[in-house]
């Protein structure tokens, strides 16, 4: 047989030959002792290692293969995907609603001090600081009287950043 | 909070809840399919580390490529063809970095398996379950990578020379003759492997 002749053989056995050549091979192997000894080979070899691989275990225990698979899959995920709901919940009430309310109290507290001491026609005056629209300065000139409201949390960089308690 | 329990969960249903982040429904599909996916990267690589590393690489792409598995085919025969891409992909890597190698120039000479005796018995009769495995994994082992990847492809993956002559980026041809060299050389090993543990 020759080489040619051997692939077609193998080709026979894994039927991959067209129908006509597979009947002209069948034919060889009933007549050829060497061609029907190597389809035999072939064929051994191919149940021999046939299921082979559902034998195969995997050497680690379950929880220890995962664990790697988890801290890669953790790593690759973008952090705003983990964080974003969370994060930008947080990051309205502290930005907005805190620092609304706290405005809205202070002005409340101001108009109602204003009105006990001097009511509506008082010479009292309330200023919003523009550098600051987080502190309320309400000036009494006729009884000399100035009182400052700051808004908490502290949430500007001035304040986040001022160690001492003193006030310029 | 109590995890959902998954073990009663078609894979179907793991991989939809898995697409929407639920990594206890991966896991479960994992734990499911680890062994199988590691079996073909060791029947591939014939390492054991390597073989772990790059299942757990192949399962990270899952994860990653979800949304593109269609349900075509199973999810397992999914994963088993992303594991044997890493392993193409691994192998191509390593023969770039090895010189010409005896199997390779074996090869390239050609007819090795043509001057081979025809084995008239079955090396692998009488064999118990066991010692029949252990001798296939010597053999295995003993195969070039080329040989070794044609044959797990077409035994294991059931993929025909076509297919594997696409997937390996070479002719028909070749796969024919990688797939008959390594099926000669299996037999001449296992019927060695058979002499020396009756000696």
């Amino acid at each position: 047989m020759n080489y040619e002749e051997q692939l077609k053989l193998q080709s026979f056995l894994d039927g991959e030959l067209p129908e006509k050549d597979a009947r002209d091979v069948a034919a060889r192997v009933a007549r050829d002792n060497q061609a029907a000894a190597l389809l035999a080979e072939l064929r051994h070899t191919r149940e021999a290692i046939t299921g082979f691989e559902d034998t195969i275990r995997l050497p680690e225990s379950r929880e220890f293969y995962w664990s790697k698979i988890q801290r890669e899959i953790d790593r690759l995920q973008p952090v705003s995907a983990r964080e974003a709901p969370a994060f930008s919940l947080w990051a309205y009430l502290r930005r907005v609603a805190v620092p609304a309310t706290a405005l809205a109290l202070v002005a409340i507290a101001g108009l109602v001090a204003n009105r006990g001491l001097h009511g509506f026609g008082g010479a009292g005056v309330t200023e919003v600081s523009v550098s600051d629209a987080e502190a309320l300065t309400y000036r009494d000139y006729a009884a000399g009287t100035t009182l400052v409201w700051l808004s908490f949390p502290a949430d500007n960089e001035v304040a986040q950043n001022t160690t001492s308690g003193t006030l310029p | 909070m109590v995890d959902k329990d998954y073990s009663s969960t078609d894979d179907q249903a793991l991989v939809g809840a898995a697409r929407q982040g639920d990594t206890r429904a991966f896991e479960e599909l994992v734990a499911r399919h680890r062994d199988k996916i590691y079996a073909r990267a060791f029947s591939m690589l014939r390492n054991e580390q390597e073989a772990i590393d790059l299942s757990q690489e192949a399962w990270v792409k899952g994860w990653q490529r979800l949304n593109q598995f269609q349900g075509e085919s199973s999810f397992g025969t999914w994963m088993t063809r992303i594991v044997i891409n890493l392993c193409l992909d691994e192998l191509r890597r390593q023969k770039r970095q090895r010189t010409d190698s005896m199997e390779a120039i074996e090869e390239e000479s050609g007819g090795v398996e043509r001057q081979m005796p025809i084995l008239e018995v079955n090396p692998t009769a009488g064999l118990e379950r066991t010692e029949l495995r252990q001798r296939i994994d010597r053999a295995l082992g003993q195969l070039s990578r080329e040989h070794r990847t044609v044959l797990v492809l077409h035994e294991f993956e059931e993929m025909e020379y076509k297919q594997i002559a696409k997937t390996m980026e070479c002719s028909i041809g070749t796969v024919m003759s990688r797939l008959f060299y390594a099926r000669r050389k299996l037999a001449a090993l296992l019927a060695d492997l058979k002499k020396e543990s009756s000696t």
